[in-house]
C-alpha cells in the first residue's frame, strides 16, 4: 500500500492531529534511541584523540589538540600486533570450518536416507539453546585434560563446535529446499555423493553459507569468555583478550584505554558498514527459530 | 544386488559426512557437560586428572553448599533481572520500534535499523569498558552532574554576595556561606568561621569569578555514583547496558517478520474500516506469535552468557552485588584457591537450566507454532 492512499484513508477515519502526533511520537522515540547509541561511540572515538590530562578537563567536548600518540602506545602496549593477526585466524578458520561441517551434515540430513537422520539431527538442535559459555569450567579442564590448553586447535575446535547447531540446523532447512530432482538424475549418471556434494550442493548453498559466515564473524571476532580459560599466552591471544588488559590498572590512563577500545571497535564497524544489508537479513533467519 | 550395494554406499556416505562435525560437537558440548557431572560429585582438586593425585567420589556435598550460599542465590536473582529485563524489555521495546518503522511512521527505515543495531556487532569487552567509565566518577555523567551542581552553587554564592554587597570577608559573611554549604562544608575547616574569614581575606582585590570559583571548587559537592554500589540499584547499569545492546536484535527481528506478513490482508481490513489498534491485535500480533515466542526463548538463553559483559563492565562487584552465575562459577574456579567440585555443580545447574528451556520452546512451539510459516 502507498504512503499517499494510507493518508488519504486515515484522514477519512482517523483525526489529522493525531496521525501527526503518532508520527511526532515515533520521531522523538526514535531519535532518543539513536541518539543513546550513537553519543557513547563517538564520546569514546572522540576522547580517543585527547590526552589524559586534556580529558579530565574536557569530557564532552571536541579534542583542542588531536592526539595520535594514544593509539601508538595502546597498539605497543596491547600487543596488537601480535592479536590482530590471531583475530584474524580464529574468525576465518573457525566460520571456513563451520560452514564446511554444516553443509556437509546438511546436505546428508537433507537429501540421503538414513533412519539416524532424526536422532542426530535432533542432537544437534539441542545444541542451538546451549551456551558454551555455561561449559566455562569444564571446557578448561577438558582441554587439559586432552593436553590443548594454550593451542589455537582447542580455540578453533571449541569456535566450531559452538557454531555448528545454529550452521547445521540453517544448512538443512536449506538444503532440504534445493529440487531433489538434481541430486537423483546426478546419481543416475553415476555421480559419488562427493561429488554431488562438490559440484552442486556446495555451489548452490551460496546463499545460505554467506547467512552463516554472517552470524559467526562479528560472534567469533568479539568472543572473550571462552578465549580466556582456553589460552594464557599473549602469541595466541584474541583481540578481545587485549583490550580487556586496558581495564585493570591501566583503566585509569583513559587515552590509551579509549585509543585501545576504538581499535577493538573499528574492524567490526567497518565490516558492518560493508555488509549491513546481509548482517541484518543473516540475523532474522539464523535467530527465528530456537 | 545393486540396489543393496546403493544403499550401502549412501549410508557410508551419511555418516562419513555427519560423523566429523558430530565428534566436535561431542567434544564442546556433551563431554564437558559429562565432565562436569562426574566432577561436582568428585572431590578433584585441580591437577593431572589421570596419573596425578588421586581423586574419587564423593558424594553431593558441592550441591549443598552451592544450595546454601547466599551469592548463589543472588547470582541467580541477577540472572533472573537479565532475563526480565530480556523478555519484558527488550522485546516489547525491540517491538515497538520496529512497528514505527514497518506502519511507515518514521522514513528512511533502513537508516533507522542501521543505527539501533549497532551495538550488536561492537565486541562486548569495548561495551563494558566503554559504559563503565560512562558511569563512573569520571565520566561524562559524573561531568555533567558536577557541571549542574556548580552553576547552580555559584548562582546562589552570587546572590548572597549581591545581597549583602560583595566578599567583603567578614564574619557574617562566612557564617552565611557555611550556613549555605551544609555540614559537610563546614567538616572541612576545625574552626569553619574565622578560617573561611580569612580564606576570603586571601582574595581580596581578585575579580569575583575568581573568588566563586575559589569557592566553588571548594564546596561544591561532586558528583559520585556510590548509589550504583548500593545492593538493589548496582544491576541497574549492567541491565540497561543490555537493553542498549540488544534491543536492535529484536528489531531487526520483529521488522523481519512483520514484513512477511502479507500486506493485502491489512489493506482489505484497512479498507473495511478497522483501526490501527484492532489490525494490531487481530492481524500483526497473532501472525508473529511464533517470532514473539522464539524471540523471549532467544532472550532468556541468551542472559545466561552475559558472562563477559558483566566481567568487563563491573567485574561482579561492587563486594559481589553483580555476580551473576557465570562470574559466580568462574570465580569459584580460578580465584583463589580453586573448587573445582562447586564449579562444575555450577555449571551443570545452568545446563538444567538450558534444557528446561528447551523444553519450554517445545512446548511453546507445539501451543503456538503453526500460526508461521
Amino acid at each position: 500500500m502507498t504512503q499517499k492512499k494510507r493518508d488519504r484513508e486515515k484522514k477519512s477515519k482517523v483525526k489529522k492531529p493525531m496521525s501527526f502526533l503518532s508520527r511526532f511520537l515515533a520521531y522523538l522515540i526514535m531519535i532518543v534511541f539513536a541518539f543513546m547509541t550513537i553519543y557513547p561511540i563517538a564520546w569514546l572515538i572522540m576522547n580517543s584523540f585527547k590526552s589524559t590530562r586534556e580529558f579530565q578537563i574536557n569530557q564532552l567536548g571536541l579534542p583542542k589538540v588531536f592526539t595520535f600518540s594514544n593509539y601508538v602506545e595502546a597498539w605497543k602496549m596491547g600487543d596488537f600486533a601480535l592479536l590482530f593477526p590471531n583475530s584474524l585466524i580464529y574468525t576465518i578458520g573457525a566460520t571456513v570450518g563451520i560452514i564446511f561441517l554444516s553443509l556437509l551434515a546438511g546436505f546428508a540430513f537433507g537429501k540421503l536416507h538414513s533412519r539416524a537422520t532424526g536422532p542426530m539431527y535432533g542432537s544437534f538442535m539441542i545444541g542451538i539453546l546451549l551456551t558454551t559459555q555455561t561449559l566455562m569450567i569444564p571446557l578448561f579442564l577438558e582441554v587439559n585434560l586432552f593436553g590443548i590448553y594454550n593451542t589455537r586447535f582447542a580455540v578453533l575446535l571449541v569456535y566450531i563446535g559452538a557454531g555448528l547447531p545454529i550452521g547445521i540446523y540453517l544448512a538443512t532447512e536449506y538444503i532440504r529446499s534445493i529440487p531433489t530432482a538434481l541430486v537423483e538424475s546426478a546419481r543416475i549418471d553415476g555421480a559419488a555423493f562427493f561429488t554431488i556434494f562438490r559440484k552442486i550442493i556446495v555451489p548452490m548453498s551460496k546463499p545460505v553459507s554467506t547467512t552463516i559466515a554472517i552470524l559467526n564473524i562479528s560472534n567469533i571476532w568479539n568472543e572473550f569468555a571462552i578465549i580466556n580459560i582456553l589460552v594464557s599466552k599473549t602469541e595466541l591471544k584474541s583481540l578481545p583478550l587485549g583490550i580487556y588488559k586496558f581495564s585493570g590498572s591501566l583503566s585509569t590512563d583513559y587515552g590509551k584505554q579509549f585509543a585501545a577500545l576504538t581499535i577493538g571497535m573499528v574492524p567490526m564497524l567497518v565490516f558492518y558498514i560493508i555488509f549491513r544489508k546481509q548482517i541484518t537479513k543473516g540475523v532474522a533467519a539464523g535467530a527465528v527459530k530456537g | 544386488m545393486k540396489k543393496a550395494s546403493h544403499y550401502r554406499e549412501e549410508t557410508r556416505a551419511f555418516w562419513t559426512m555427519v560423523l566429523p562435525g558430530f565428534i566436535v560437537y561431542i567434544v564442546v558440548m556433551a563431554f564437558p557437560i559429562i565432565l562436569s557431572a562426574v566432577l561436582s560429585v568428585s572431590n578433584y582438586s585441580g591437577g593431572k586428572m589421570f596419573g596425578g593425585e588421586s581423586w574419587g567420589f564423593q558424594g553431593f556435598q558441592a550441591y549443598t553448599s552451592l544450595f546454601t550460599d547466599p551469592w548463589f542465590w543472588n547470582a541467580l536473582k541477577n540472572n533472573m533481572y537479565i532475563v526480565l529485563i530480556s523478555v519484558f524489555g527488550q522485546l516489547p521495546l525491540g517491538f515497538i520500534l520496529a512497528y514505527f518503522i514497518y506502519a511507515k511512521l518514521v522514513k528512511a527505515p533502513d537508516f533507522w535499523q542501521g543505527i539501533l543495531y549497532l551495538p550488536n556487532i561492537i565486541s562486548v569487552i569495548v561495551v563494558g569498558l566503554l559504559w563503565q567509565t560512562i558511569f563512573s566518577p569520571h565520566g561524562p555523567i559524573a561531568e555533567v552532574m558536577n557541571t549542574m551542581t556548580r552553576t547552580r552553587f555559584q548562582s546562589q554564592l552570587r546572590e548572597l554576595f549581591a545581597s549583602s554587597g560583595g566578599y567583603a570577608p567578614t564574619k557574617e559573611i562566612a557564617t552565611r556561606i557555611l550556613q549555605m554549604v551544609g555540614a559537610e562544608g563546614r567538616a572541612l575547616f576545625s574552626n569553619p568561621v574565622e578560617e573561611l574569614t580569612e580564606l576570603l581575606a586571601s582574595y581580596n582585590g581578585q575579580p569575583l569569578q575568581e573568588v566563586l570559583d575559589g569557592l566553588t571548587n571548594l564546596f561544591a559537592p561532586r558528583w559520585s555514583p556510590t548509589f550504583l554500589s548500593q545492593n538493589n540499584v548496582a544491576m541497574l547499569p549492567v541491565l540497561f547496558v543490555i537493553l542498549w545492546m540488544y534491543t536492535g536484535m529484536y528489531l531487526v527481528l520483529f521488522l523481519a517478520n512483520m514484513q512477511k506478513i502479507d500486506s493485502q490482508i491489512i489493506e482489505a481490513a484497512r479498507i473495511d474500516g478497522a483501526t490501527e489498534g484492532q489490525v494490531m491485535r487481530h492481524i500483526i500480533l497473532p501472525s508473529l506469535s511464533g517470532t514473539i515466542v522464539n524471540s523471549a526463548i532467544l532472550a532468556i538463553s541468551g542472559s545466561l552468557s552475559s558472562f563477559s559483559l558483566v566481567f568487563s563492565m563491573t567485574g561482579g562487584g561492587p563486594s559481589r552485588v553483580t555476580e551473576i552465575l557465570a562470574i559466580y562459577m568462574y570465580n569459584k574456579a580460578f580465584l583463589g584457591r580453586p573448587n573445582f567440585p562447586l564449579a562444575n555443580a555450577i555449571s551443570l545447574v545452568m545446563v538444567l537450566i538450558s534444557f528446561v528451556l528447551i523444553l519450554l520452546t517445545k512446548m511453546a512451539e507445539r501451543r503456538f507454532g503453526g500460526t508461521e510459516e
